[in-house]
């Protein structure tokens, strides 16, 4: 009794236990995947759920279209477990399939969710076969050429099924690989590579509708090196290139500036008073050359010290007559220029030529008016005139400017010889002011300088005008070189003897021999201004004080009272002025070699 | 200045004409000849192949966008009952289900075969189209490629035509293929079937049936022409 009750309380017990032991059920399988490798059979694979503790079968039933009949998998071993594998005679494309999996155990079973496949959508094959790798040379430039076959299973020789292929390569080294499709074609070429290099091939083809395959087994490949030789030599030159290119330029960098003078010297300006550059630029030279007749001859406004110093007086010696003639465009320069005549210069030439033009041109002009003014002012011109002169400030060189339109040419001057190779012109300079007017340099300014004259014995009227320039020979004198018939002197020469406070400028013979003469006297007058072309007013001493002021006439420019408050001057009165105050321009003809 | 717009004008109207004129002229500059007289472009058989699976190739891309859209846009239940019957209105065609079964068919049966098919495809694709523009449901993408895919058919259908005069020229073919002329008898009395399709339905339908078609057409290329490609 005992016995039947702990057999029973056990079995009681036990029987609880075996039904709350995990035994239950199956759990629901699942359809993982189901595959084609060539469109003619088929896989389905699934995954078993819990087995319910109790071994557990698995069926898999299928329906196709459009047919009542169930079916169940014809074979579940040939793909391994929880498969089922549909053979040819069980495969029927563009048909779709509906497939269950059941699983059943003792205590029940359980049924999957249905599929719907259709086969010709889940085509998957095997990877390519026999992948060749080889490394051929374009030009001594290896490339690779990947050779592969189609999986055996796939039948593309039919046309049943047409496959795409995909090939990938990388370095071995490396973790990235370059995909490149190739279609339908079997061979691949691959460019570009790293010499010396080992390569990893790998290929993979894909139906026109359907999934990829694996990738085929690696294919190893070595590229030889083939950069070697070249690249070493031309990295050499390309770096001694580089080198001497930058030390090239770093040299040219430090010298620039002295470069850009040897190869673009500075062009020199035309420094002529007046001149405005950007007239010339427009392109009419009427333009230009009017304007500097118009605005500065005669200069209306005193020229400051800089603008009078601004070029140099220098004399030179001209080897053919012809530079005599030059264009009748240069008198209205109104430049003359004097060179010094150790100097060479060439920028004198022009204004040279020019002066001696400007000599020519108004010697016949002058010449009625000389021979007219000569018989006014012999009875008692005693009035020197002189020039004022402007005086660079490089004394040392010797250069004096002189006012052009002081001097008029003799005529036989201009007429004149057409060969005095020899001789030395005098070139008057540009620098041009209203006469009375004060000159803003001072004294200082000027400077010891001596001006040169050329005598020609050719030429009888040079001498005797020279003898009328001569600050001393004043008076009588002079009137009496007038009266002469002017014997040709050999060269006589001029000088500047000294210059005084108030711009005046002492002129002295000098001699054929070496030193100047006495120290003439202090006669002199002062030039007040011009009038026309050819005549030249000169302020006496008496007049200084104010009454001639009033004569005094400037070429278009304003009155300059101030010239007029100038005195002191040294002179012992000694000459009588002339009635007009007016000296003969005649006087002061240049003479010209 | 009037003188010279119009002038420009009436230039630049020549100018245009001209161009137009040679592009038609162009188009028309080739035409498949049946008879190999001189000036007449003559196509190979290969090459008329390949131009038809190319096109069927790309009717069938077509019909799978579509079809994908669908299945996006207005996603049928998939556990549904009676998704099994399905019914293409095509399906009264017998046609090969499997590799063995399609080579063992004669090449004019299978010709015939891929005519019928796009004969059979001809009416309800217009219709679909039709339908598909009137609703507001689709965007013009969608109803661009329902007209896209109904021309198509039409265009294959005439290509392998084609095919099939010269197949019977060259003697590859026997002259009994003669639905040609009048392709309708091979249809089933009750077209109408179609009519009762839905629009997801006639889309899976043609999907499997443009793959059909190129994959037959293949099948015989690589059988009559076999070097090029296969």
């Amino acid at each position: 009794m005992k016995n039947m009750v702990v057999v029973g309380v056990l079995l009681l017990s036990l029987m609880p236990h075996a039904n709350g032991a995990g035994f239950s059920p199956p759990g629901k399988p699942t359809l993982t995947s189901c595959r084609s490798p060539e469109k003619e059979t088929f896989t389905c694979w699934w995954e078993p759920g819990s087995d319910g503790g109790l071994p557990t079968t698995y069926r898999l039933f299928y329906l196709k279209e459009n047919i009542e009949t169930v079916y169940e998998c014809p074979d579940y071993l040939t793909a391994g477990e929880n498969s089922c594998f549909f053979s040819k005679n069980n495969t029927s494309i563009w048909v779709n399939y509906n497939i269950t999996v059941v699983a059943t155990n003792e205590l029940g079973s359980t049924m999957s969710d249905p599929v719907d496949i259709d086969v010709m959508y889940i085509v998957m094959p095997h990877p390519p076969e026999k992948v060749l790798v080889s490394v051929l040379e374009d030009k001594d430039w290896p490339f690779l050429r990947v050779s592969w076959e189609p999986p055996q299973k796939a039948d593309t020789r039919s046309g049943w099924i047409t496959l795409v292929y995909e090939v990938r390569i990388k370095l071995e080294e490396k973790d990235d690989w370059e995909v490149h499709l190739a279609g339908q074609q079997r061979v691949f070429n691959i460019f570009s590579l790293l010499s010396g290099g080992t390569y990893i091939v790998q290929v993979r083809c894909k139906p026109d509708h359907g999934f990829w395959s694996e990738w085929s087994s690696s294919t190893y490949v070595k590229v030889p090196n083939y950069f070697h030789r070249e690249n070493s030599v031309w990295i050499l030159i390309t770096t001694f290139t580089a080198f001497i290119f930058l030390i090239v330029s770093w040299m040219i960098h430090m010298n620039r500036h002295s470069l850009k003078h040897c190869i673009l010297p500075p062009v020199p300006g035309p420094k002529i008073k007046g001149f405005d550059k950007q007239l010339l630029k427009s392109g009419k030279s009427g333009d230009v050359f009017n304007a500097l007749v118009a605005s500065d001859f005669p200069p209306t406004t005193p020229p400051r010290c800089e603008d009078l110093l601004v070029e140099y007086l220098e004399v030179y010696i001209p080897e053919e007559r012809e530079l005599m003639r030059e264009e009748s465009k240069h008198l209205q320069d109104g430049f003359l220029k004097s060179e010094g005549f150790a100097s060479d210069s060439d920028s004198g030439l022009g204004s040279c030529n020019s002066h001696t033009l400007l000599m020519d041109n108004s010697g016949e002009a002058k010449e009625t008016d000389r021979r007219t003014d000569q018989e006014r002012s012999r009875p008692g011109a005693e009035a020197l005139t002189y020039a004022r002169e402007d005086v660079s400030p490089d004394m040392s060189s010797g250069r004096v400017k002189t006012w052009p339109s002081v001097f008029s040419p003799l005529t036989p001057y201009s007429s004149g010889p057409t060969d005095q190779p020899g001789a030395k012109q005098h070139c008057l300079s540009d620098s041009v002011y209203p006469p009375g007017s004060t000159s803003p340099c001072s004294a200082q300014d000027l400077g010891l300088n001596y001006w040169e004259f050329c005598f020609s014995s050719m030429q009888p009227h040079l001498t005797q005008t020279r003898s009328d320039v001569n600050v001393s020979d004043i008076g009588p004198e002079r009137a009496a070189a007038r009266q002469q018939s002017p014997a040709p002197r050999p060269t006589e020469y001029v000088e500047v003897q000294r210059v005084s406070e108030e711009d005046m400028v002492l002129l002295q013979p000098v001699g054929p021999g070496p030193g100047p003469p006495a120290r003439p006297g202090e006669d002199y007058s002062r030039v007040k201004g011009v009038r026309g072309h050819n005549v030249l007013l000169l302020q006496t001493e008496e007049e200084a004080d104010g009454r001639a002021c009033e004569e005094l006439e400037t070429k278009g420019a304003a009155h300059k009272p101030t010239a007029c408050s100038h005195g002191g001057l040294p002179a012992p009165g000694r000459a009588a002025p002339a009635a007009s105050g007016y000296v003969d321009t005649a006087m002061f003809v240049l003479p010209s070699c | 200045m009037p003188g010279n717009v119009g002038s420009a004008s009436a230039g630049w109207g020549l100018l245009v004409c001209l161009v137009f004129c040679t592009r038609l002229a162009s188009v028309r500059a080739a035409p498949i000849c049946s008879s190999a007289h001189a000036g007449c472009h003559v196509l190979s058989l290969a090459n008329l192949f390949d131009r038809v699976i190319q096109h069927s190739a790309r009717m069938h891309g077509i019909s799978n966008d579509l079809h994908s859209e669908f299945e996006q846009y207005f996603l049928p239940s998939k556990n549904q009952i009676g998704r099994v019957s399905r019914n293409c209105h095509t399906s009264t065609i017998l046609t090969p289900n499997g590799k063995e079964n399609a080579q063992r068919m004669a090449r004019d049966e299978l010709m015939q075969v891929i005519l019928k098919l796009l004969v059979a495809w001809r009416d309800p694709l217009w219709h679909f189209h039709q339908s598909m523009s009137h609703q507001h449901d689709f965007n013009n993408f969608s109803s661009n490629k329902a007209l896209e895919m109904s021309d198509m058919v039409h265009e294959l259908r005439t290509g392998v035509e084609k095919v099939a005069e010269k197949m019977q020229m060259l003697g590859i073919m026997s002259n009994s293929v003669s639905g040609l002329t009048s392709p309708e008898i091979l249809l089933p009395s009750d077209s109408s079937e179609w009519r009762l399709m839905k629009d997801y339905d006639l889309l899976y339908c043609f999907r499997r049936d443009s793959n059909k078609v190129q994959n037959y057409l293949k099948i015989l290329k690589c059988r009559i022409v076999p070097d090029h490609g296969c």
